[in-house]
C-alpha cells in the first residue's frame, strides 16, 4: 500500500502540473484542448532529441544532436520550445479561429484533428518504440515512507515547487491576475483595460510550457512513446475535473489525488488480478463528479448545465 | 425528385474518387473497390447512427466506438465462438438474427445508460464523459479475459452469418475472384444502410424529428413548449447508439475475430471524419464521405510510399492517421458542413 502510494504521488504529480496546464488554458481561453497531450508528449521527446548522443540511433534525426548529454540543458531548452510551439498554435490557429468566431465545440473538434495529426508525426518521425532518456539507472532508496529512485525523489520536489510557483505567480503578479481577470469574464477584463489577446497568447506558452514539463516527469519516471500523451490525457481531465475545471489550485489537488487514486487502486482488494483496469477507477470517479458536481471538489458553483 | 447542387457535385466527386482507384492501382482494382466499399458501408452506417447524435440533436458523442464494441461483443458472445488465449469452445448459441437483434438493443440501452445520467451536461462536459466511458469499456473488455477473450479476442463466430449467404453472392464473388464472406457482410452493411435511411428518412419528417431538431436549436424553447427535452435528447442517443451497435456487428464480421483493439478511440476517431467530411445533419452525406474517406485510406499505401522508401505496417498506418488527423482539422476550419451538410444547421458553439 505504502509502495503504491509512492507510485501514486509520482504519477499525481506528473497529472498534477498537466492539469495546471490544462485548466489554465481552459479557464482563460473555454478551450478543451484534446491535443495537451501532444504538446506533454513533444516536452519529452524534444528533450530526449537535444540529450541523447550522438552516435546512438535513437532518432530519426539523432545525427544533429546538438547538446549531447547536458542533460538540464536539454529540458530548459525543450520547455522554451513547447512554450514557442504553444505560442505559434495561438498564432496561426487559435487566434485566427476565435476571429472568424468559429464555436467552441468546433475548435474542440480542431483539437481532436489536431491531436491525431500531431501524434502520428512524432510515430513517423521521432519515436516509434519506447525510449528512455539517456541517465543511468538508480537504485531505490528509503525517503520519509516511500520508496524511490533519487531521481525520482527529486521530479516529486521539483514538481511541488512548480506548483507553488505557479500559485505565487497567478496571486501576485500582474500578468497573473491578469490572467484570472479574463478567466472569469472576458468582457470585464477589456473593458478594464486588459489586452486579452495578449494575455491568451501568454496562456497558450505558459500551459504548452508546462505540459511539456510535464512530459519530461513522465518520461523521465517511466518512458517515452509517441504517445506517453495520450495514453494519460484521459486521467488529466479526470483530475482537472475532480479539482473543477478553471481552477488552477483545485486542479493541481485533482490531479494529485487522481494519480494516488490509480495508483492505490491496486493494492484494493476487488483489484486483485485486474491492475490493467485501474485507470477505470479514477475515470469512474471522474464521470461521478461530473455527473452531481459538475463543479469540482473546489469550483465555484455555476450553472453549467 | 429535386436533385441539389450539392447534391450532384457530392456524387460526381465520389465517381471520381472512385475512378481513382482504377487510375492509381496496376492490378487487383477490383479486389481494392469491393474491400473499401465493404468497409465503407460498414464505416458508413456508425457515421449514421453519429449523425443521428450531433447532426440532429447536436449531443457531443467521442465515445462511439464502445457502442459499436457493445454491439458487437454482445452479438457473438450469444452465437458460437471461440474465446481467449485456449480458444474455448462454445458451441451452443442463439441463431444469428436473434442474437444481432439483443446485441442493437444492448447498444442501445448502453446509451440510456450512459446518457440518462450524462446527456444534461453541457457540450464538452459529454463530450469527456463519453471518451472516458468508452476507455472504461475497452479496459474492461481487456481486463475480463475469460469472457470476451481479452487480448486474445475471440474467433470462430463467422460461420453463424455465413451459413445464410445467398447464392447470387457466390456467383458475384467467384466471377471477380472476391472473398465472398466479405461481400456478403458488405451487401448486408449495404442493405441495413438503406433499411436505415429510409427509416431516417420518416423520423425526421415525423413531429418527433422535427422536435429534435429544435432541441438542437433551442433547448429551452422546447421545454417552454412543454416538450420533454431530455427524453427526446435520450432517444436520439439510444437510437444513434443501436445503428453504431449494428455497424459494429458487421466490422467484427468482416474481420473475422474481434479483440480489444479493434474497439478503441481511434474508430471513433474515423468516424467523426467520415460525418465530417460527408456532412454533418445530412442523412445521405455520410455515405458519400465514407467511400471517399476509404479511398483515402486505401490508398495511403502510395503516399507512405512518396514519403519513405519500402515503407512498412507502422509508417502506412502513421501516414494514414496524420491524413486524418488534418483532413478532420481542415473540414472544421474550412468547411464544417463537408460536403452535403447545412451550415446553418450546425451546432458550433456551446450552448
Amino acid at each position: 500500500m505504502i509502495e503504491q502510494f509512492g507510485n501514486g504521488l509520482l504519477l499525481g504529480i506528473i497529472i498534477s502540473v498537466a492539469s495546471v496546464a490544462l485548466s489554465l488554458l481552459y479557464g482563460v481561453t473555454r478551450i478543451v484542448n484534446f491535443a495537451h497531450g501532444e504538446i506533454i508528449a513533444l516536452g519529452a521527446i524534444v528533450t530526449l532529441f537535444f540529450s541523447s548522443p550522438i552516435d546512438s540511433r535513437v532518432l530519426f534525426l539523432d545525427r544533429f544532436s546538438p547538446l549531447g548529454n547536458n542533460f538540464y540543458l536539454s529540458i530548459f531548452f525543450a520547455i522554451i520550445f513547447c512554450g514557442l510551439f504553444g505560442g505559434i498554435l495561438e498564432l496561426f490557429l487559435f487566434r485566427p479561429l476565435r476571429k472568424a468566431e468559429v464555436g467552441n465545440i468546433a475548435v474542440l473538434v480542431v483539437t481532436i484533428g489536431l491531436s491525431l495529426f500531431l501524434r502520428h508525426i512524432y510515430l513517423l518521425f521521432a519515436t516509434g518504440k519506447p525510449q528512455n532518456f539517456p541517465l543511468e539507472l538508480q537504485r531505490r532508496e528509503t525517503y520519509l515512507f516511500f520508496d524511490m529512485t533519487p531521481r525520482n525523489f527529486r521530479v516529486l520536489i521539483a514538481g511541488l515547487g512548480v506548483m507553488v510557483l505557479i500559485g505565487l505567480f497567478l496571486n501576485y503578479t500582474k500578468i497573473g491576475k491578469a490572467m484570472r481577470a479574463v478567466r472569469d469574464s472576458n468582457d470585464l477584463a477589456s473593458v478594464s483595460g486588459i489586452n486579452s489577446d495578449n494575455i491568451i497568447l501568454f496562456t497558450w506558452v505558459s500551459s504548452s510550457m508546462l505540459a511539456g514539463l510535464a512530459g519530461i516527469f513522465q518520461a523521465t519516471i517511466n518512458d517515452i512513446r509517441y504517445n506517453m500523451g495520450f495514453l494519460i490525457l484521459l486521467l488529466i481531465f479526470a483530475g482537472t475535473v475532480l479539482g473543477g475545471i478553471g481552477t488552477s489550485f483545485g486542479a493541481m489537488i485533482g490531479g494529485l489525488l487522481i494519480g494516488i487514486i490509480v495508483q492505490v487502486s491496486v493494492a484494493l482488494p476487488f483489484m486483485e488480478g485486474h491492475t490493467e483496469a485501474k485507470n477505470a477507477v479514477a475515470l469512474a470517479i471522474m464521470i461521478l463528479i461530473l455527473l452531481f458536481r459538475p463543479q469540482g471538489i473546489f469550483g465555484e458553483k455555476e450553472r453549467v448545465s | 425528385m429535386k436533385i441539389s447542387m450539392r447534391g450532384s457535385i457530392t456524387v460526381l466527386l465520389t465517381i471520381f474518387s472512385i475512378s481513382l482507384v482504377f487510375l492509381l492501382n496496376d492490378e487487383g482494382e477490383i479486389r481494392i473497390l469491393f474491400n473499401l466499399l465493404t468497409f465503407a458501408g460498414i464505416y458508413g452506417l456508425a457515421a449514421i447512427g453519429l449523425n443521428v447524435h450531433f447532426g440532429l440533436t447536436g449531443l457531443l458523442n467521442f465515445g462511439h466506438a464502445a457502442f459499436m464494441g457493445l454491439g458487437a461483443y454482445v452479438t457473438i458472445l450469444l452465437i458460437p465462438h471461440a474465446a481467449g488465449r485456449e480458444g474455448e469452445v462454445v458451441t451452443t448459441g442463439l441463431p444469428f438474427f436473434i442474437a444481432v437483434i439483443i446485441g442493437v438493443v444492448s447498444a442501445a440501452l448502453f446509451g440510456l445508460l450512459l446518457g440518462l445520467p450524462a446527456i444534461r451536461l453541457r457540450g464538452d462536459y459529454l463530450a469527456i464523459v463519453t471518451i472516458a466511458a468508452a476507455e472504461i469499456f475497452r479496459l474492461l473488455v481487456r481486463d475480463l479475459e475469460s469472457v470476451t477473450g481479452g487480448v486474445y479476442g475471440i474467433i470462430n463466430f463467422s460461420n453463424s452469418l455465413q451459413q445464410y449467404r445467398l447464392g447470387f453472392i457466390e456467383n458475384f464473388s467467384s466471377a471477380y475472384d472476391l472473398n465472398p464472406a466479405q461481400i456478403w457482410v458488405a451487401f448486408l452493411s449495404w442493405t441495413s444502410i438503406f433499411i436505415v435511411l429510409l427509416l431516417l428518412k420518416r423520423l425526421t419528417r415525423s413531429p418527433w424529428g422535427r422536435a429534435l431538431k429544435a432541441v438542437r436549436e433551442d433547448e429551452d424553447a422546447v421545454r417552454a413548449l412543454g416538450k420533454n427535452a431530455v427524453w427526446l435528447k435520450l432517444q436520439s442517443f439510444m437510437l444513434g447508439a443501436g445503428i453504431a451497435g449494428l455497424s459494429g456487428v458487421f466490422l467484427a464480421f468482416n474481420y473475422g475475430t474481434v479483440q480489444v483493439s479493434t474497439f478503441v478511440p481511434i474508430l471513433t476517431f474515423y468516424v467523426w471524419a467520415i460525418m465530417i467530411l460527408g456532412g454533418v445533419g445530412s442523412l445521405t452525406g455520410p455515405i458519400f464521405g465514407s467511400i471517399m474517406f476509404w479511398v483515402i485510406i486505401s490508398e495511403t499505401n502510395g503516399i507512405a510510399e512518396l514519403i519513405f522508401e519500402n515503407a512498412d505496417g507502422q509508417q502506412i498506418a502513421g501516414v494514414r492517421f496524420v491524413l486524418v488527423g488534418l483532413l478532420i482539422m481542415i473540414l472544421m476550419i474550412f468547411r464544417p458542413s463537408g460536403l452535403m451538410g447545412k451550415k446553418e444547421e450546425l451546432l458550433l458553439d456551446v450552448k
